[in-house]
């Protein structure tokens, strides 16, 4: 490392801090508020059924979890893979990876119908179940991820390098754990697939890279730091990489489930006539979160545009929350087939679409969830030294580009 | 917070006991040989001690015989486990329910009717998933739920192929006239058919299959896999009995003779 980076804590004394904490704060309020109101009121008021048990929680855990791994791998490329141009940013993306794992967590636990059982998967494991797995490797991610930002405090750079490695390995892990839990269910066809662990690892890297590019631009202006427009530059065309990657992974998954005729229906509604899911997925996530901001990062005008690719960044993030809802929801959607070509009803709804739309706790919920990571951010840029007081790019790497 | 746990050991205690002590004392224990030599066999022949690996409970529905409009196994299930309305059809609590069925794209295709509940598979795919093995396969093959482990997490809602499995969503109180030889139930907790255990423990046939015998036309005949003699067994052997989804591999201990 060429240049020397100084860490220092920010002053926090602006307006613009005491109002963003005290926003942020309200919003995180809401979070155990919600949880609690679920708890003793039960579900019913929620739009999660007993057709669709798995609503807006789980893709705001999933999502979480998903921008925490592309988070910490972003943290580790420049210990990892000698990458200098990361460094400035390297303990933020730490912080986030951390703060977005301890979100995912509350919401995966607060929409438990008994989040007051918090201990029972630490006494009882069952190996054959992702979410038993998961419990153990989050909390192990979780611990590593600390340890990795206290070693960064500390410039211990060996042990930095070597809890980096295993935290890219974890990270990876991690989210292949996490696409793994639907891509295992057999027997839901818009689940049921071995690309879910790799797809999700790339909408993490593409969304995790997309939060670092918002969380640097808006850090940097309102503590009034420099920061070098090379680097969201650079972080723009990684990020339109990532979502290229994205993009290739989800086509050749939805054109697998097409080609065999057991799945037509399946397929074709997601794609075709699944109405506002079917919009969704071409026009919100295709189109908007995926191929727009690509092409923005991508171009050679707009990719050297700090506005555009701020803009590009918030299309990726949404259309990822976006890809997230239209992997939980439209499976539950489906009815389940009891036998191939005959037509069931039930007074349990059996045979028949189910519906869900987020309801309006739902939705609280998940502002909740937002506000803890954003007030945790807050609260620890001011504490702990995290943000570089300057953040110019390695002059050695410009002669090359 | 009432978590109605004071007044009954759960299913999963009574098995958990039941298992680690061997056969234990208990009010519920006495043997149902006295039935035998009747027709239509009314109750239940077990080798072996409660939750015994020499038997394998499972069932056999004659979709011939389930009469149209006849809800005599629903009605009594509902009875014998408590369960209640809720008024939300997106919302109930269904233990067993009836389907009806019929020929896609077939004009004026003859509709039948089947009851389906959880189907006890041999590979149960929530059992699998359940990340605190709340959920269990009981060594005589019955499925079942802890509901004092059950974290209400409902993967294995997302996981079951037969839509078995409901999520008790609010909270309900213990009635009068509630039936009190079953745990009281239990809010945020995931909950299923255990084909009355309780009533298999004590040498009767699930609810659902007396009833139908009773005051339907006799489409369900329980019983034990294990035992070659068995009417289940014979029926399996003899017809062309057949299992939902047995493409899943899970095999399910629930066949139906007639689809």
């Amino acid at each position: 490392m060429a240049t020397k980076i100084k860490h220092t804590r920010i002053e926090g004394k602006s307006s613009a801090y005491l109002v963003f904490m005290i926003v942020a704060g309200a919003l995180a309020a809401l979070s155990p508020l919600s949880a609690l109101y679920l708890f003793f009121e039960g579900h019913h008021v929620t739009s999660m059924t007993n057709q669709v048990p798995w609503g807006m929680p789980i893709v705001m855990a999933i999502y979480l979890i998903g921008a925490s791994a592309g988070s910490l791998v972003l943290s580790a490329m420049s210990s990892v893979f000698g990458r200098a141009e990361y460094k400035p940013f390297s303990r933020m993306a730490a912080l986030l990876a951390v703060l977005l794992i301890v979100a995912a967590l509350m919401a995966i636990i607060m929409d438990w119908g008994r989040p007051d059982r918090i201990l029972v998967p630490f006494f009882h494991f069952q190996p054959r179940s992702m979410f038993s797995l998961n419990a153990i490797l989050y909390s192990l991610y979780m611990a590593l991820g600390i340890v990795y930002l206290w070693a960064m405090f500390h410039n211990k750079e060996k042990l930095e390098r070597l809890l980096g490695l295993c935290a890219v390995a974890l990270a990876i892990l991690v989210h292949s754990g996490t696409g793994a839990i639907f891509g295992f269910v057999y027997v839901r066809e818009l689940y049921n697939s071995p690309l879910l662990p790799p797809s999700f690892i790339a909408a993490a890297l593409s969304s995790g890279t997309a939060l670092m590019i918002i969380t640097l631009h808006y850090t940097f202006r309102f503590t009034g730091r420099k920061l070098d427009e090379r680097h969201v530059h650079n972080l723009g065309k990684l990020m339109g990489v990532f979502i290229l990657v994205v993009i290739y992974f989800i086509f050749i998954e939805n054109v697998t489930r097409s080609y065999a005729p057991k799945n037509y229906e399946a397929a074709s509604f997601l794609l075709l006539h699944g109405g506002k899911y079917t919009a969704y997925f071409w026009i919100g996530l295709v189109l908007m979160g995926l191929v727009v901001p690509a092409i923005i990062a991508l171009n050679g005008a707009t990719g050297k545009s700090v506005r555009w690719i701020l803009a590009a960044s918030w299309l990726q993030l949404a259309g990822v929350m976006l890809e997230r809802y239209l992997i939980v929801i439209p499976a539950q959607i489906l009815p389940l087939e009891f036998f191939p070509n005959k037509e069931i009803t039930s007074g349990f709804l059996d045979g028949q679409f189910a519906e869900y739309s987020v309801s309006l706790l739902e939705w609280i919920y998940s502002l909740g969830l937002a506000g803890v990571v954003m007030f945790g951010y807050g609260l620890a840029i001011r504490l702990w030294p995290m943000v570089p007081t300057e953040a110019a790019y390695p002059e050695q790497l410009l002669k090359t580009n | 917070m009432a978590l109605d746990r004071r007044d009954f050991l759960t299913i999963g205690g009574l098995i958990a006991a039941g298992t680690a002590l061997g056969s234990v004392g208990s009010a519920f224990s006495h043997t149902a040989s006295g039935h035998e030599g009747h027709e239509a066999e009314p109750a239940v022949k077990r080798t072996g001690d409660r939750a015994s690996s020499k038997n394998k409970w499972g069932m056999v529905i004659d979709i011939e015989k389930c009469g149209e409009g006849c809800d005599a196994c629903v009605r009594a299930c509902r009875k014998e486990n408590n369960v209640p309305h809720f008024d939300d059809p997106k919302l109930d609590i269904h233990w067993i329910r009836k389907i009806t069925f019929k020929q896609k794209g077939v004009p004026g295709a003859e509709e039948r009717q089947m009851p389906a509940m959880c189907f006890h598979c041999e590979h149960p795919p929530c059992a699998h998933v359940c990340p605190v093995a709340a959920t269990f396969k009981r060594a005589d093959g019955i499925v079942l739920v802890d509901k004092h482990r059950c974290i209400g997490c409902r993967y294995c809602m997302i996981a079951c192929p037969y839509k078995a499995r409901s999520f008790v969503s609010m909270h309900v109180e213990p009635k009068p006239g509630d039936n009190r030889d079953v745990p009281v139930r239990m809010h945020g907790v995931v909950e299923k058919c255990n084909f009355c255990v309780h009533r298999i423990d004590s040498g009767e046939e699930p609810a659902c299959v007396e009833s139908c015998r009773k005051e339907g036309n006799g489409a369900m005949v329980f019983g034990d896999f294990n035992d070659r003699a068995s009417k289940v067994s014979e029926m399996v052997r003899t017809s062309r009995a057949r299992r939902i989804r047995p493409d899943l591999g899970c095999d399910p201990q629930v066949f139906y003779m007639g689809i």
